[in-house]
């Protein structure tokens, strides 16, 4: 207190978004970055979510007042149709491989595992050769890296417009230095899947020539597994209570 | 959707495994299963079945049929597998579609001489079972067959409609401007005019909205004994429309936004006047089906090396073949291209990557094997604005700002979101400056508590003006004026590379109570550690002492005065003055046992 002036405190989400892009960095991933006010068309159009369909409803959606066509993105995924659109225009064909880290918007109640807003990192990886297989081994990398321990990822079937076949993945930490309360558990991590390909030739790519995977899970859940937070508000608390721990 | 085990058992002679493995087999190789109700001898499972498996899984028949693939077990029979056709046609009931593209279908079934009265006990019996209501042997009817197979059905009591020259006219068209109906439960909607009403083709009277709800007025009821009976199919998108505007949601509003295969109507109004002949005896006058384009019949073909390509794995021919025949896929076989016959009920099958998700999943996703990325021989790009946030980030840090997110939504802003959960504060932020200043207002309560001297913030958030959004980074301190500027304009130096990450192992819940923070200051002879001080104040607190530190410092001839601060805090509880006072007297009475202590 009185001698020298501590160093402040860095938002854990900002930790792990920084933590996450270090891992992905080594595997080729670039990070991108795109406008919360999203239109409709990168939302939900070109992502393949049919017109008034109860896909639709999965995403409590914060539409804009007199803004027609415009929406708070509900989740990241946006940012694939954007960077490979963008890439096509420059003319540089796949390989591709992103991270999109960034805050998503939910119209629904808050409590202590819900919050209108929340912080998701998409993934994506696209080529001629990627495989359902490169995602598994791609999360136990990235998991492990992350919860510092041994990783087992595990796939069940689920359904997101956006990719076929789609599926939400689980993992499981093991070992003697993982924490007691995470051990040996199935957690569930997220959403995840094959590019579907009408999204592919949304972005302007030949689905017959590439194929590839995307992900996108919560970085709250993460955090809060990560270091055992048991309220999601504190995210945006601007609680120092919470933050200086980090 | 509610689903009852002894009501899917039906389905099969062979006996179902117990309800948890069950359940396995869903959540694994189909749907989640949200949670599992032991009722009577049954068990009810809650199936959150996927929005592109509502054309057929929203049904007991469509889990059976989930299942009878998963676990191998084929069903007894598969009613939408019969061979059927609707007869008698009879022109005792003519059908006309205004709206072609908002109803593809429309059969109507002409019953005479039924009584109405209750169902029969196990008809009642598998309705309470998932939570529905018995009302009579023709409503139940209706609803068992919708959560049976899947086609929402509905019957109107034929006498209340006008009859010319003993002819019937359903008439589907949208409604009239400012008309308004009275539904079965005596509710009153006034719709608009994208609603499809089901009508009177004679008299052009409302006899339903479409799909979603019966209306009053010819609604069955104990005197009831001649029916028309509807197996239609509606436009999802529109309908859909409609539920939301007249905020009514059904069970078969539900299934028809899901889309649902006009062949289906052929398979429920035979189940349907079967059931009726059964619990309410008439005479089946006959149909008549309103159906100007027949469901195409769709082939979609998958090769085995596509299927390894995407899963990344080393399946054979025989275990595709396999899962085909478990889940009653017809197929082709030719030099491992598999072109599969889609069954009407499977909407959701259209191009290869679908067949693909079949395979997967019923085969298990634990048999995808797990395979590291090849080597990435482009250089990954650098994004300048996240590098620059990272670098302004370290930058403030270092100098004792720490990093808070506040909510983007405010009060006031220059633009303002629709609907917002809960209805407060519907506008998107302007500023970074107002949220930073509540959070340091709030902070600064606390200051002791983190042993601040001086509370320092700063965000790195998003702000939207009326034409744009832009990030922006406010700092804001005790005594400091408030700084926000736009990304843009922010000046970084370059240079610092692998910025730190949070070493933090586990976050500590903090107390929700006020802390009390107490000094004490004492003389003590000039050579005496403070840490020494520190560790007998620390051992002497108790365990509410949540902080303590020197604060100040002074030397007085051969003595130092040193000053303390002490934080006290409960996780439980505010702390009344009397418990703290007793620990600081404690800490006193401990630290003037050595003679050279001088308390002040």
């Amino acid at each position: 207190m009185l001698i020298h002036e501590p160093r402040g405190h860095l938002h854990p989400i900002s930790s792990l978004i920084r933590e996450a892009n270090l891992i992905f960095l080594q595997m080729g991933f670039t990070l991108v970055e795109g406008p919360l006010l999203e239109s409709e068309w990168y939302n939900f159009d070109a992502l393949n979510f049919p017109k008034d369909h109860p896909a639709r409803d999965m995403q409590d959606t914060f539409f804009l007042k007199d803004e027609l066509g415009y929406v708070l993105r509900t989740h990241t995924s946006g940012l694939q149709i954007r960077y490979m659109t963008e890439q096509v225009k420059k003319g540089i064909m796949p390989p591709y491989r992103i991270i999109a880290p960034g805050k998503c918007f939910r119209n629904e109640a808050t409590d202590m595992t819900h919050e209108a807003e929340f912080f998701q990192i998409e993934g994506l990886a696209l080529g001629e050769d990627i495989t359902l297989a490169h995602l598994k081994g791609t999360f136990e990398k990235f998991f492990s890296k992350i919860f510092k321990g041994n990783v087992e990822v595990s796939f069940r079937p689920s359904f997101f417009p956006f990719t076929e076949p789609s599926i939400e993945v689980d993992m499981r930490l093991t070992g003697t230095n993982v924490i007691k309360k995470l051990r040996d558990k199935w957690i569930e991590i997220g959403g995840a899947g094959m590019i579907h390909p009408q999204v592919l030739e949304n972005s302007g790519l030949d689905s017959k020539k590439y194929q590839g995977w995307a992900f996108g899970p919560g970085l709250d859940r993460i955090a809060m597994l990560k270091w055992g937070i048991d309220d999601v508000r504190l995210m945006h608390s601007g609680d120092l209570r919470f933050i200086n721990q980090f | 959707m509610k689903v009852s085990r002894v009501w899917v058992q039906e389905f099969f002679d062979h006996p179902l495994p117990n309800v948890e493995s069950i359940s396995n087999a869903l959540t694994f190789h189909a749907f989640e299963v949200e949670d599992i109700e032991k009722k009577d001898n049954d068990d009810i499972l809650n199936v959150k079945v996927t929005p592109n498996r509502g054309h057929d899984c929203l049904s007991h028949r469509g889990i059976a049929k989930e299942l009878s693939a998963i676990l191998g077990i084929p069903m007894k029979n598969d009613p939408l597998r019969a061979s059927i056709s609707l007869g008698p046609k009879t022109d005792s009931v003519s059908i006309k579609l205004e709206e072609g593209n908002l109803c593809s279908r429309y059969i109507a079934g002409y019953v005479r001489g039924v009584k109405v009265g209750p169902s029969p006990e196990w008809l009642s019996k598998r309705l309470t079972s998932i939570g529905q209501k018995p009302i009579n042997n023709i409503v139940d009817a209706a609803n068992f067959v919708m959560f049976d197979i899947g086609q929402p059905l509905h019957a109107f009591d034929a006498d209340k409609l006008v009859a010319q020259k003993g002819k019937y006219k359903i008439l589907v068209r949208k409604a009239h401007e400012n008309e308004k109906m009275l539904t079965l439960d005596s509710k009153e909607y006034a719709l608009t005019d994208s609603t499809v009403l089901v009508a009177d083709g004679h008299d052009d009277r409302p006899l339903g909205i479409a799909g979603i709800k019966g209306g009053h007025y010819a609604r069955v009821d104990d005197t009831t004994t001649n029916l028309i009976l509807e197996a239609a199919t509606f436009d999802g998108p529109s309908l859909r429309k409609t539920a939301q505007a007249l905020q009514l949601q059904s069970d078969a509003s539900k299934r028809f936004e899901q889309v649902l295969p006009p062949t289906l109507a052929t398979y429920a109004m035979q189940a349907f006047i079967t059931l009726i002949k059964k619990t309410a005896g008439g005479q089946v006058i006959g149909f008549s089906d309103a159906y100007p384009t027949a469901q195409e019949k769709r082939e979609t073909a998958v090769s085995v090396d596509h299927v390894n390509a995407v899963l990344g794995t080393e399946l054979r021919d025989s275990q595709i073949r396999d899962t085909f025949k478990r889940l009653d896929l017809a197929f082709r076989e030719r030099s491992g291209l598999f072109t599969v016959s889609v069954p009407f009920e499977r909407l959701d099958i259209s191009i290869p990557e679908d067949l693909i998700e079949e395979i997967a999943r019923i085969i298990g996703y634990d048999q995808i094997p797990i395979v590291e990325l090849p080597l990435f021989l482009k250089k990954p790009e650098i994004n300048e604005s996240f590098l620059k946030t990272e670098l302004l980030r370290e930058d403030l840090i270092s100098k004792g700002y720490s990093e808070v997110l506040t909510s983007v939504f405010r009060n006031k802003g220059e633009r303002e979101v629709l609907n917002k959960v809960g209805g407060d504060k519907p506008f998107l932020r302007d500023n970074l400056a107002d949220g930073l200043k509540e959070a340091l207002e709030q902070n600064i309560h606390n200051k002791d508590l983190l042993g601040l001297e001086k509370v320092k913030i700063f965000e790195i958030g998003t702000i939207w003006n009326r034409d744009k959004e832009e990030i922006h980074v406010g700092t804001i301190a005790e005594g400091e004026e408030t700084k926000e500027i736009s990304l843009d304009q922010a000046r970084v130096n370059i240079g610092k590379e692998n910025l730190p990450v949070s070493r933090t192992l586990r976050y500590q819940p903090f107390s929700r109570y006020p802390a009390v923070t107490r000094d004490i200051a004492l003389f003590v002879p000039g050579i005496t550690n403070p840490d020494e001080i520190e560790k007998v104040i620390r051992e002497n607190a108790g365990e509410l002492l949540v902080r303590s530190g020197l604060f100040d410092k002074f030397e007085k001839e051969d003595k130092i005065s040193y000053a303390f601060r002490l934080v006290f805090q409960s996780q439980e509880r505010t702390l009344t003055d009397r418990e703290v006072n007793t620990a600081m007297q404690k800490i006193s009475s401990k630290l003037t046992e050595n003679k050279d202590f001088e308390i002040r």
